[in-house]
């Protein structure tokens, strides 16, 4: 495997042109900025002029002293000032603009990223420049198996290939996998006809039943002495939340061992897109449609992962593909704590076909329905309490959410209200929640598996020992 | 693979992987514009498929299995990959 690197994008559609970034720059490196905003084609619209980091580097090739240079570790192109001889042909060769001339010293001047932690990026207040990170993820995980098949038949763009796919790349081969009806297994990850899409043991409970299967499961391996298989289940809303509720409860009641996965897409959308019990409030679906008198579902949804906290599991969080590094983070915390409890993991998937959504557009759908707050994130321990893990201040109001999706599209300003409403209350009481926990930097800074001291120290060893078996 | 002790009867256990080659369905071709490439892998960590493959300067697609939903480029930060349709391939 090669690797990638980290990257400063630009969305453009985000920029007002207020130019703190190129004052942070200049700041940070003391000097000319190395960022430029500058004009864009349309009036009121602006650009970046930044080095890129390119891959295959023009301004490195026209150097004739040999000061530029791609670190083909980092990704970052070096100048080195020693051997400069300010000829300025690196700013003619690059067509970006990326290389800029400090006009005080006559010398060029270009973006080394801050050593990973970029000046212009913090100061942004718009959100339009962004510090990627996908290339960590990618040097830690892009080697890694996946451990579906490459043809699964989900929709083009369904968000719930692409977390169970990062899901098992992250969890690995030690694994069983549960997934009851719905789209994870319809697309073919449990297959038929002899075969398969899944690379590790893989069964199709009933909607009803697959955390009671789970804790059977879970037992005999504890049996056979085999602890350190994650037994799991990648679910949809509609077997944890409605049909599967029960068994879910139970099995988080008597704190059987199990990484629970829900997979919430909001409603049942592999049998034609009816409503379930997390379908929000005014959604359009199959089976509260839009017309003359019904304007879409006129109940809130139930805020399941907030049920699962009432049940003191080990370990409950919501996570979004909008937000990656959370969502590996959590993963993380995830499977440590299934070896000692209850894990629950609640990750929302937005369904590009019963949403009404374009299939290109379902991350910025992600995005926004956490920016938004409509789907806020957050993690809860039995010990530590619920603490946020993407800011839920300064969010957008929830009609630039809903105006991305289809399914909302008929509604009224009183909806619209009624949504506002309730996503406020949510908010206020998962603050409250947040603040009756202990601080947050404790629990941010605390080593993972330190939450249960004694167990994770315990089981951690044993796992590692069978593994080598 | 074959499984001993399990009648045919009993319950149908897979012993391949399913292969089919979602590519066909695609009406839109994600193409990588390999100068503007900087292999920041933000196509790779969104791509539901997984179909994009690591190459030494630039990243590239499956065209066997990528379903052609356009996320890689409407995520791309650098603009390197559009969509063209099939037809004008």
């Amino acid at each position: 495997m090669g690797v990638a690197f980290d990257s400063i994008g630009f969305k453009a559609s985000l920029c007002d042109g207020c130019g703190d970034c190129m004052t942070a720059c200049s700041k940070a490196k003391g000097g000319a900025s190395r960022i430029s905003i500058v004009p864009g084609a349309k009036a009121g619209t602006f650009e970046t002029a930044i080095c890129r980091q390119c891959g295959d580097p023009k301004c490195v090739q026209v150097c004739p002293s040999g000061a530029l240079d791609k670190d083909n570790g980092n990704g970052i192109i070096g100048w080195d000032a020693s051997k400069c001889v300010d000829c300025l042909l690196c700013t003619a060769g690059c067509a970006y603009g990326g290389i800029a001339v400090d006009e005080t010293v006559a010398r060029v001047a270009k973006c080394d990223q801050c050593d990973g932690d970029p000046a212009c990026v913090k100061v942004c207040p718009t959100g339009a420049l962004e510090f990627r990170k996908a290339g960590t993820i990618f040097n830690e995980y892009g080697g890694k198996e996946d451990l579906f098949v490459p043809g699964l038949s989900g929709c083009q763009g369904c968000n719930s290939e692409l977390i169970m796919r990062h899901a098992m790349r992250k969890i690995g081969r030690n694994s069983v996998l549960a997934t009851p009806p719905g789209c994870i297994p319809g697309m073919g990850s449990v297959g038929y006809n002899g075969k398969t899409g899944t690379k590790v043991p893989v069964f199709h409970p009933l909607l009803t039943n697959t955390a009671s299967m789970l804790s059977g499961i879970r037992r005999y391996y504890d049996r056979i002495g085999r602890k350190d298989i994650v037994v799991m289940a990648l679910a949809g809303d509609g077997g944890t939340s409605d049909c599967g509720f029960h068994a879910v409860s139970g099995a988080a009641e008597r704190g059987e061992k199990v990484l629970y996965v829900c997979v919430d897409n909001e409603g049942y959308m592999n049998t034609g897109m009816q409503r379930s019990g997390t379908t929000p409030y005014g959604s359009w679906t199959s089976t509260t449609p839009v017309g003359e008198h019904m304007k879409g579902k006129t109940q809130d949804a139930k805020n399941l992962p907030l049920i699962m906290t009432a049940h003191k599991c080990r370990y409950v969080a919501t996570a979004s593909t909008g937000y990656m590094e959370d969502l590996y983070e959590k993963l993380d915390r995830a499977i440590e704590a299934s070896f000692e409890g209850f894990s629950y993991l609640h990750i929302y998937s937005p369904c590009p076909t019963g949403w009404r959504i374009p299939a290109s557009k379902v991350i910025e759908a992600c995005r926004m329905s956490v920016d938004s707050n409509f789907n806020p994130l957050w993690e809860y321990t039995n010990t530590r309490g619920l603490r946020f893990t993407h800011s839920p201040d300064n969010a957008y109001p929830i009609t630039e959410y809903v105006k991305m999706i289809g399914k909302y599209r008929h509604l009224s300003p009183d909806q619209l209200a009624h949504i506002q409403a309730k996503v406020d209350e949510q908010v206020a009481l998962l603050k409250l929640m947040a603040a009756e926990s202990p601080p947050p930097q404790a629990a941010h800074r605390a080593p993972a598996g330190s939450s249960t001291p004694a167990g994770a120290e315990s089981s951690q060893p044993a796992r590692r020992e069978i593994a080598r078996n | 693979m074959t499984l001993r002790n399990v009648p045919d009867n009993m319950c149908p256990i897979a012993t391949e992987y399913t292969t089919m080659l979602t590519g066909d369905w695609r009406a839109l071709r994600p193409i990588v514009d390999r100068d503007r490439c900087v292999k920041c892998a933000t196509c790779w960590l969104y791509c539901p498929v997984q179909c994009v493959v690591e190459k030494a300067a630039w990243f590239d697609f499956n065209y066997d299995f990528c379903k052609g939903c356009g996320i890689c480029a409407e995520e791309c930060p650098h603009r390197a990959i559009r969509m063209v349709e099939e037809a004008e391939g």
